[in-house]
């Protein structure tokens, strides 16, 4: 489902950010993407929904090759990708069922069946009792929750999700965790960017780990 | 695997142009509602940025109003040493009716010339005495049509003029003309620079307005285009926000003009003396008003266009 070959990324000021990653996730994988602060995890899941470009190497995402894509088409992409990061990314002057809306209605669905659907998935995050107030009336866990749920509305072949557990407490991350896991049991591969060590000990799943750009660990996909 | 296609949108309950439109058009108005503040300042900036304009407009509409009275003064007179027979003068009229430019006539024989001169000196009899009807010259005064009464076109009537048998002399004031067509020429150029002047402020303003609405909502932006929207999906509700922030910035400034104008300025006039005809004001004509209108729209529709441009760079 997500593989890159040699792929290097460097800034104008010669400041390498990621350098010779080799990497391949499998179809319905869950892997960890694990390091230290400023090892190259967001840089590598921005690498991914197209938000940045490598300066050298090939990405085929679903077997597309989107260092070829042209601009015009990154938004075709990003509707195959949920994306979660760890500030939720939430309008706050809009409710929680408009919030997560934004993914079909970009997709064109009618506001009915948007309704219907947003509804059902608030439901399955245990939300829909909040469906008209507003993100800032919500705790952490559960603005997380609804960017969770805006990401997973439309069914996404890959979810990444950007330390979605970083700002939690023990029950949130647990219940975030669970979400991220039942996406993968329906079928999406889900890449989770975290340095939380005890969240990633407790999945036993695959773990990928950067080091100042460089995979250190875990490049291959299970057999 | 082979690389898939991209997804084409699946044909759900908002098809064709008219679904695409309507929702457009309510996620631009619900757009307006959540962002009331800012919507609110952008519509304010615009409507007095088009009032500056709208009154620079005004004072020009009224300018050349009062310009086109000054001009009317600009008559051609043809003097003949002889009164005119009917026959003559019918003759004589239907030659400068046929010269281009020739607007009315009007024949003043010699005793019509005595009584005009009677009553301008009035009160100073010593100077009328010895003066009769024989000694004033009869003439033709002829009013020329707006295009003919300034600079070369002038000149080039009278030429024509001249060559016509029967006119003893022609006088046409040109000295009067020459300063007023500088006079003219001036104040087109004074207009011109600040009106330019003013429309660049107006431009540079509103458009830093706008851009500074956009900014504020760049979170959204950059949401939207996280979640797969397209660049025409992210920019139309914006587009129709700048169309509706013009329109209502216009209306809004035409109607603080019409305000202005039925309380001060109708009969500013009768204390700024510069017009010698009527001494009111006159409001701009429709075509001006459905100018400003247009002008507003295209400036709140211009202002989105160029400041979404600096974040939506896919």
């Amino acid at each position: 489902m997500i593989q890159l070959h040699n792929v290097f990324l460097s800034y104008q000021n010669d400041v390498t950010a990621l350098s010779n990653i080799n990497l391949n996730v499998a179809k319905g994988e869950f892997v960890f993407l694990t390091g230290i602060s400023g090892a190259g995890k967001s840089t590598l899941l921005k690498l991914l929904y197209g938000a940045l470009k490598p300066s050298r190497g090939q990405i085929l995402i679903d077997g597309e090759n989107i260092i070829r894509l042209p601009a015009s088409q990154i938004p075709f992409l990003r509707r195959k990708v949920g994306v979660v990061f760890q500030d939720f990314k939430l309008l706050p002057n809009r409710t929680v069922l408009e919030n997560v809306a934004l993914t079909l209605e970009v997709l064109g669905w009618g506001k009915k069946d948007i309704g219907k659907k947003v509804y059902h998935v608030l439901k399955q995050m245990g939300l829909e009792h909040k469906i008209n107030s507003t993100p800032l009336r919500l705790s952490g866990g559960e603005q997380q929750r609804v960017a969770l749920a805006r990401a997973l509305v439309n069914d996404p072949k890959i979810i990444l999700a950007d330390e979605p557990t970083g700002n939690l407490d023990e029950e949130s991350r647990e219940q975030i965790l669970g979400i991220l896991k039942g996406a993968n049991i329906r079928g999406s591969t889900v890449v989770v960017a975290s340095h939380d060590k005890k969240l990633i000990g407790n999945c036993h799943r695959r773990v990928i780990t950067l080091d100042k750009g460089h995979i250190v660990e875990g490049s291959d996909a299970a057999k | 695997m082979p690389p898939s296609k991209p997804q084409k949108r699946p044909k759900l309950s908002r098809e064709g142009f008219g679904g695409q439109l309507n929702y457009f058009l309510s996620r631009a108005v619900t757009n307006i509602r959540q962002n009331l503040f800012v919507n609110v300042l952008t519509i304010g900036t615009i409507s007095l940025a088009i009032l500056i304009v709208s009154l620079l407009l005004l004072v020009f509409v009224n300018l050349e109003r009062v310009t086109d009275q000054w001009s009317e003064r600009v008559q051609v007179t043809a003097y003949f040493d002889n009164e005119l027979t009917p026959q003559e003068l019918h003759t004589l009229k239907s030659k400068i009716l046929s010269l281009n430019g020739t607007g009315k006539l009007e024949y003043v024989t010699k005793a019509v010339a005595l009584q005009r001169f009677q009553a301008r000196m009035k009160g100073q009899d010593a100077l009328l005495e010895g003066v009769t009807a024989d000694i004033l010259p009869a003439s033709l005064e002829i009013q020329l049509k707006k295009e003919n009464r300034t600079g070369d076109s002038l000149k080039a009537y009278v030429d024509r003029l001249a060559k016509i048998q029967g006119i003893a002399e022609i006088q046409y004031g040109d000295d009067w003309v020459r300063r007023f067509n500088k006079f003219m020429d001036f104040m087109r150029v004074v207009g011109i620079s600040l009106g330019c002047f003013l429309l660049l402020a107006v431009v540079f303003i509103v458009a830093n307005t706008i851009k500074l609405t956009i900014y504020s909502r760049k979170e959204e932006l950059e949401l939207l285009s996280l979640v797969g929207a397209t660049r025409c999906f992210i920019k139309m509700p914006f587009l129709i926000e700048g169309i509706i922030q013009g329109a209502a910035g216009s209306i809004l400034a035409i109607a603080m003009l019409s305000s202005l104008y039925l309380g001060f300025l109708h009969n500013a006039g009768n204390f700024i003396s510069f017009n010698p005809g009527e001494a009111d004001l006159v409001f701009l004509p429709l075509s001006h008003l459905s100018g400003v209108f247009c002008g507003g729209i295209l400036l709140g529709f211009m202002g989105s266009l160029t400041s979404l441009k600096r974040f939506i760079n896919f």
